[in-house]
């Protein structure tokens, strides 16, 4: 659950992901003119970077090794597994 | 990292008991085959970079360059204004605007980018009074007091209803309150198509208009530094201090007057994106002896139990849709009825999922804005058809059905620095500093519950910013720039970087979840007693003691984060400390050793603030006589809703148990 490239390729070095990311997930290479997800691990999945990316770089991940700690989680049916999540779960794409 | 490409039989085509869900993941073919396809190609070697669209999946390059160690530091680093504003939010915004307005040179700090960062990125609506459309104000004055259970600042709700229509006009006027139709009604809901969304209504996107305005009015904004003290001369405040993230490298700021909206906090979020805000303002304010409220009343923000964590998938459509237009839903008929209402749905809902459990998850239930009835959503009960207020509509996202998505955070507009019962607009008591919107200053405007409906906080802290702005310029009209020794700069300087000159410590990401795994269980914030309280305060200290002094930056990046971290534990232990000295319950507070309200003892405010010796004092202040309500009222018509435990504590007849199968938390906040 976070943000993920999906094409560096596309990365048009706008450094739009750099500014508006709240969690200062992203750094910037020069030589290269492309940003970099380098903190990915503070990423909090609000996928702002994801929408906001012109050259459509980015991707948001619903991929979890496990479930977050909550007060309260109810039991969940294999439907609604980490795995099962991951493949199922509204994740947006650049095909539709 | 590995990646899970197997598809569960569900998505084979086996037919899924939720209908509701299968048919909103139209076109999750594809969702799955990018899933697979990133696996794949996530393990061949990366393609050259170049610039261009994605083509097709083959030609991704999908592997990271490495993270660059060097950042160029800003070549600006001293600034100096008559008013320096802190945090960029709806308050922020409207404090700078204000101070602008009034003739003062204004400068203006976010961690991020004013518009993207901290909550004011996420509000969904946008709530206003408005007499034109019938609105009754006694009707609204009525539910706020019953709803947030006698101890809310009617003082500053009367503001409110003077001002907000106003707030809500700036918005419109600077182009955040744009309307334009749902994802459903375009269609992209049904394919998940969430960037052609933003794509097709970029130009009505309220974010940039953040920045864009403020600079239009010649504010000067910094982004990208985090703010870790004020500077304080003489008994006064005389600017701040802080750091540009990227960089590391330390900017100072002189100023007549500082006013602070930096939001409040929260300790880890799972599924409510509030990871910014971590407390910076409230920490900074302790620090110089100011008084803090409204700790015990926790947040009830909610998340999705089969993926907590995943923010998007929570708050996609609120995200991208409009921010729409709420009200008028308030009338005389039913102010107290909504006002309980909101108590069993809200709060009783919440304490008894906690205690009893929840239904198993299969994912399926979504919850349909679209289709609700409008006085669920907060939508205008007008017949008039000229009322903008159509309620929230936003596209169907899944159903939260668990609380402690933002663990640690208080109720809106209720907790953050105190400027006492009579402030009307920020004033701390510290010759030029001031405090606006939700989590910097106290106003209690929603005392112990959250009874206005939604929309309410976007509106306040728009109209509690223009007026901390105004106050603050007028202050710094008559005020000048106050020297800053060179001693007291280096002092500061030292403090900032003291993490990275730690050689061997511990790493604040974990810090973090340790924090966080004391502070998130139910009996800490949901279902308290003594006992729950007092263990968990052990293990904070510990933190405080042994954690924090050790907590250790490799990079610029982690500097910022070892500085929240410890504002997230001074924030656990005020909230702690005020839990366990609140002996009742109200609103958000539910003790289960002391289940009943306390009029006598507790229509008031928990009060801390650092001692001479260093500890956190406590003190309670009680509330105006005007915002208690009906003294002599009979205790069961004076409080509409019972929590657990409090009939038999009272010798009250039992509740009716609610239905079997029914979804408290279904409506959303």
């Amino acid at each position: 659950m976070s943000v993920q490239r999906y094409d560096l390729n596309a990365c048009i070095g706008c450094r739009i992901c750099n500014e508006i990311c709240p969690m200062d997930v992203f750094r910037f290479d020069e030589a290269l003119n492309k940003s970099v997800i380098a903190y990915v691990e503070n990423c909090q999945s609000c996928g702002q970077c994801y929408v906001n990316c012109p050259g459509h770089s980015l991707v948001l991940s619903n991929y979890n090794i496990g479930f977050a700690v909550t007060s309260v989680r109810a039991a969940n049916t294999a439907y609604s597994k980490p795995a099962a999540v991951a493949a199922t779960l509204p994740v947006g794409t650049y095909d539709s | 990292m590995a990646k899970e490409s197997k598809k569960h039989p569900k998505q084979e085509g086996e037919e899924a008991a939720g209908v509701s869900r299968r048919a909103f993941l139209t076109g999750t073919g594809s969702v799955g085959a990018v899933v697979a396809a990133a696996a794949a190609t996530g393990l061949a070697a990366p393609k050259a970079f170049g610039q261009g669209s994605a083509t097709s999946n083959a030609n991704r390059a999908t592997d990271e360059p490495p993270v660059p160690t060097k950042v160029e530091a800003p070549k600006k680093t001293e600034y100096q204004c008559d008013v320096l504003i802190l945090g960029g939010g709806f308050a922020g915004l409207n404090a700078a605007m204000g101070a602008r307005k009034a003739g003062q040179s204004v400068v203006l700090v976010d961690k991020g980018r004013p518009g993207y960062s901290g909550l004011s990125s996420f509000p969904s609506s946008h709530r206003w009074y408005d007499p034109e459309f019938g609105d009754d104000a006694q009707a609204l004055r009525d539910t706020v007091q019953r709803g947030a259970e006698y101890i809310v600042n009617m003082d500053w709700y009367q503001v409110w209803l003077d001002e907000s229509k106003g707030a809500m006009q700036r918005l419109k006027e600077w182009k955040i309150l744009e309307q334009f139709p749902n994802a459903v009604e375009t269609g992209h809901a049904a394919s998940n198509n969430y960037v052609g969304y933003r794509e097709k209504f970029a130009e009505k996107d309220r974010r940039p208009r953040f920045v864009e305005t403020m600079e239009k009015s010649g504010v000067q904004i910094v982004m990208r530094t985090m703010i870790t003290d004020l500077i304080q001369e003489d008994g006064k405040i005389v600017g701040a201090i802080g750091f540009d993230v990227p960089s590391g490298a330390i900017l100072t700021f002189r100023a007549k007057a500082v006013v602070m909206c930096m939001g409040g906090g929260s300790i880890k979020p799972t599924g409510f994106p509030t990871a910014g805000n971590t407390f910076d303002g409230e920490y900074m304010g302790y620090n110089l002896g100011l008084p803090i409220i409204g700790k015990e009343f926790d947040d009830f923000h909610m998340t999705v139990s089969y993926a907590a964590g995943n923010a998007f998938l929570t708050n996609s459509w609120e995200y991208l849709e409009s921010l729409w237009l709420c009200g008028g839903d308030i009338t005389s008929k039913n102010a107290i009825q909504s006002a309980d209402q909101k108590g069993k749905i809200l709060i009783q809902g919440r304490i008894l999922k906690a205690l009893n459990g929840l239904a198993a998850n299969d994912g399926t239930a979504m919850s349909d804005l679209t289709k609700g009835d409008a006085t669920r959503r907060g939508a205008t009960v007008s017949t008039n058809p000229a009322d903008p207020r159509v309620g929230k509509r936003n596209s169907p996202t899944p159903i939260e059905d668990v609380v402690g998505s933002a663990a640690g955070m208080c109720l809106h507009l209720t907790s953050g620095i105190f400027c006492g019962l009579d402030d009307l607009v920020g004033a701390t008591g510290m010759p030029g500093l001031y405090v606006a919107g939700d989590g910097a200053n106290a106003s209690a405007v929603t005392g112990a519950a959250y009874p206005h409906g939604v929309g309410f906080t976007s509106n306040f802290c728009s109209v509690q910013g223009w007026r901390a702005g105004q106050a603050a310029a007028k202050y710094a009209a008559g005020a000048q720039l106050g020297a800053v020794s060179q001693e007291k700069l280096a002092e500061l300087k030292k403090k900032i970087v003291a993490p990275m000159n730690v050689k061997t410590g511990l790493d604040p990401n974990w810090a973090r979840d340790v924090l966080h795994s004391i502070m998130v269980p139910y009996w800490i914030h949901i279902v308290k007693t003594e006992a729950s309280l007092k263990g968990a305060l052990a293990q904070v200290e510990m933190l405080r003691d042994e954690v924090v002094p050790k907590l250790c930056a490799a990079s610029p990046h982690d500097l910022r984060l070892c500085h929240e971290m410890k504002h997230k534990v001074l924030s656990a232990e005020m909230k702690l400390r005020a839990g366990l000295e609140r002996k009742e319950s109200r609103g958000f507070h539910y003790r289960s050793d002391f289940p009943f309200r306390d009029d006598k003892n507790f229509l008031g405010y928990i009060q801390l603030r650092k001692g001479k010796d260093g500890k956190m004092e406590m003190s309670k202040v009680e509330v105006k006589d005007a915002w208690k309500g009906d003294l002599g009222q009979e205790y069961t018509k004076r409080y509409g809703w019972r929590f657990p435990g409090e009939a038999k504590a009272k010798g009250l007849p039992e509740e009716t148990a609610p239905p079997a199968g029914a979804q408290p938390w279904a409506q959303k906040g």
